[in-house]
């Protein structure tokens, strides 16, 4: 890694977890070696169980790792924790408060624990939405209610990260649109935003940049567009009058082809006129010509789908 | 710190167990002193009537017969004293006696110890609950994880925790006492009458008042700390329980010599300025009788509260130490 610490918002190195249980070990962390940069929103991406929460947890001082190091915002933690606690905001998996004081009283008790003052707490209740229900109690919040309460929470410190844990969990359409933009926004400020989802497409939608694990190890990392570029196979989608004379014409030409639906896919195409000059050889001419990037989505499956093989691969 | 006890405070006086507690402390305050009023009121004129009736008829019946009563008595006193020289049956004292059927004068210096050890006991229940709920509701809530991220320096927020426990109980204290106190004293001046009460009564009293407040403030700490350990309000209080039950109550008759180290006897210990326990010594005398001797020995102040302080700071420190390292969810 070429940055320094000082540089990156989050950064470990060789961290590593390991639960003991009455049925024996289970390693959570295996050795994660990961940056998180200064600035923007980074997806923070893993299959259930890939160790996600658990380095979150570790961050923040909640569990004890078994060996490695982990600095935020250049301060290492967790030893010098309580030094830049009060420059993160963090939701830990589903929110958590008091359920029968209302979302006033919870965000009080916590403004005054930090030695903020009363005011605060009417104006993040207002800024996330919460202004009329603030005096409500908690347990009769919906869970959009409770995760704007977490956020107004992580609000209270005036961060300059903030860690999201599965943000959207459970939320309707408006509620995911609702943190989308309420991270968008924080990014927007300069501050960084990481953000913990198996929910794809929307950290295509919001991040930078994206770190991928798998069994507690770094699987890929870096801008969007580079993980996506690195690793994803392009192909192209041919529209064409006869898709069957024209499959087995491309199929016959060395290409991989499939058709879905009335229209071809040709695998690991790069040039797209050596497809319409061998169609046009036989009368066949495209009406439709298009290059499909891998979304996000397909390079997670692909890397986490044989992870001991994509492991080799980016180790060497 | 100090902020930190502060919020904890705000949180502790904001809760409804904190709030049914108080309640339930207040009612069963009040019912504490409607026993003391049972026991100062004066009998009802009937029941005095009745009281004489009985009085004459026992008058009668010993005028009849009291010569073989005594006689009888002494003879089975002269049986007993053949195992125990100093076996007494009163038998000197079988004549009936009017002050004998009537309800004695309440006295205050008799009637507020009893209150009062009832006052310790049940502020100690009411602060090992709360102490308990207090913490323990935090991680079953799951905000434990989340004030964390706000303080992370855990020994801190458990200080905090602890203190605001121990400060929070104060005002309960002092309220319940004082309405104790303030109740018998009525009541007794009332129905009977609370002159002569000197300096030294009082200063007793205040001790052991005192002695009833600090019982509790490490109640308050022990349910806590527990809580902390536990993790489960219910639990914490099963825990309790099965623990007085079973070990105090069921194991501490077959392991008489384990006495010294039971809890609730250390308590009494520490609320009546030492306290006495009874073991039994059983041997076969050279007629091959088995015989069984209770044998009296005290307890002192200095053993309990020695005692009960090592207990309480082996828990607070356990609990300090297990919630330094451990993981929260």
């Amino acid at each position: 890694m070429s940055s320094s610490t000082a540089d990156l918002a989050i950064s470990t190195r060789g961290l590593r977890k390991t639960y003991r249980n009455r049925k024996g070990r289970h390693v959570a962390v295996a050795g994660l070696d990961l940056d998180v940069p200064l600035g923007g929103v980074h997806g923070f991406l893993g299959p259930n169980g890939s160790g996600k929460t658990t380095t979150i947890r570790m961050l923040l001082g909640l569990i004890r790792a078994d060996a490695g190091t982990m600095s935020i915002l250049g301060i290492d933690v967790p030893k010098n924790l309580p030094q830049v606690v009060g420059r993160v905001g963090a939701i830990v998996e589903s929110p958590k408060f008091f359920p029968a004081f209302s979302g006033r009283k919870n965000l009080r008790l916590l403004a005054e624990a930090i030695g903020r003052p009363r005011d605060i707490v009417d104006q993040v209740l207002e800024q996330t939405g919460l202004g009329d229900r603030g005096k409500d109690k908690y347990r009769t919040y919906s869970l959009g209610m409770k995760q704007r309460l977490a956020i107004a929470a992580t609000l209270l410190k005036e961060p300059d990260l903030l860690i999201f844990d599965e943000p959207t969990n459970g939320l309707d359409p408006a509620g995911i649109r609702e943190i989308r933009n309420t991270m968008l926004a924080l990014g927007a400020q300069g501050k960084t935003v990481l953000v913990s989802s198996h929910i794809l497409d929307e950290v295509e939608q919001v991040a930078d940049t994206v770190s991928i694990i798998g069994h507690g190890r770094l699987l890929a990392s870096g801008p969007v567009a580079d993980v996506i570029g690195d690793q994803a196979a392009t192909s192209v989608r041919v529209g064409v009058a006869n898709p069957v004379v024209a499959q087995r014409i491309l199929t016959d030409g060395g290409l991989l082809v499939r058709q879905v639906g009335g229209l071809l896919i040709v695998e690991g195409a790069t040039d797209g006129a050596e497809i319409t000059k061998r169609l046009a050889a036989h009368d066949l001419f495209v009406n439709e010509l298009t290059p499909v990037h891998a979304d996000l989505e397909s390079v997670f499956l692909e890397l986490t789908a044989d992870e001991g093989l994509k492991t080799a691969e980016l180790a060497r | 710190m100090m902020r930190l006890t502060k919020v904890e405070l705000r949180r502790l006086f904001s809760r409804r167990l904190t709030f049914i507690a108080v309640l339930g402390s207040v009612i069963i305050t009040g019912l504490l002193l409607f026993t003391a009023f049972e026991q100062a009121k004066p009998l009802s004129a009937a029941e005095l009537t009745s009281q004489r009736v009985q009085f004459a008829q026992a008058q009668k019946d010993f005028e009849a017969n009291g010569e073989q009563y005594v006689k009888d008595c002494l003879q089975q006193q002269s049986d007993m004293q053949k195992t125990d020289p100093k076996a007494d049956m009163g038998c000197e004292n079988m004549e009936p006696n009017l002050a004998n059927w009537g309800k004695p004068v309440a006295k205050f210096t008799e009637l507020m110890p009893n209150v009062l050890l009832g006052g310790a006991y049940l502020l100690a229940f009411v602060g090992f609950v709360i102490g308990a709920g207090f913490v323990a509701a935090e991680f079953s809530s799951g905000s434990m994880g989340n004030w964390l991220t706000f303080e992370p320096r855990r020994l801190r927020v458990y200080a905090s925790k602890l203190a605001a426990v121990g400060l929070g109980l104060i005002p309960l204290t002092l309220g319940l006492l004082s309405l104790l106190t303030a109740g018998v004293w009525l009541i007794v001046g009332h129905y009977a009458s609370t002159a002569g009460i000197t300096a030294k009564v009082w200063g007793d009293l205040a001790e052991m008042a005192g002695r009833a407040g600090v019982l509790a403030l490490a109640a308050s700490l022990a349910g806590a700390a527990i809580g902390m350990l536990v993790r489960h309000t219910a639990a914490v209080i099963g825990i309790a329980m099965g623990y007085l039950v079973l070990v105090e109550g069921v194991f501490s008759q077959s392991l008489q010599g384990a006495q010294p180290w039971l809890v609730r006897l250390n308590v009494n210990g520490w609320l009546e300025h030492g306290t006495t326990y009874v073991t039994n010594s059983c041997k076969t005398d050279a007629q091959g009788n088995y015989n069984c001797q209770g044998i009296e020995t005290a307890l002192s102040l200095g053993h309990s509260s020695a005692y009960l302080g090592v207990l309480l700071v082996l828990v607070v420190g356990l609990a300090a130490l297990v919630f330094r390292r451990r993981d929260v969810s």
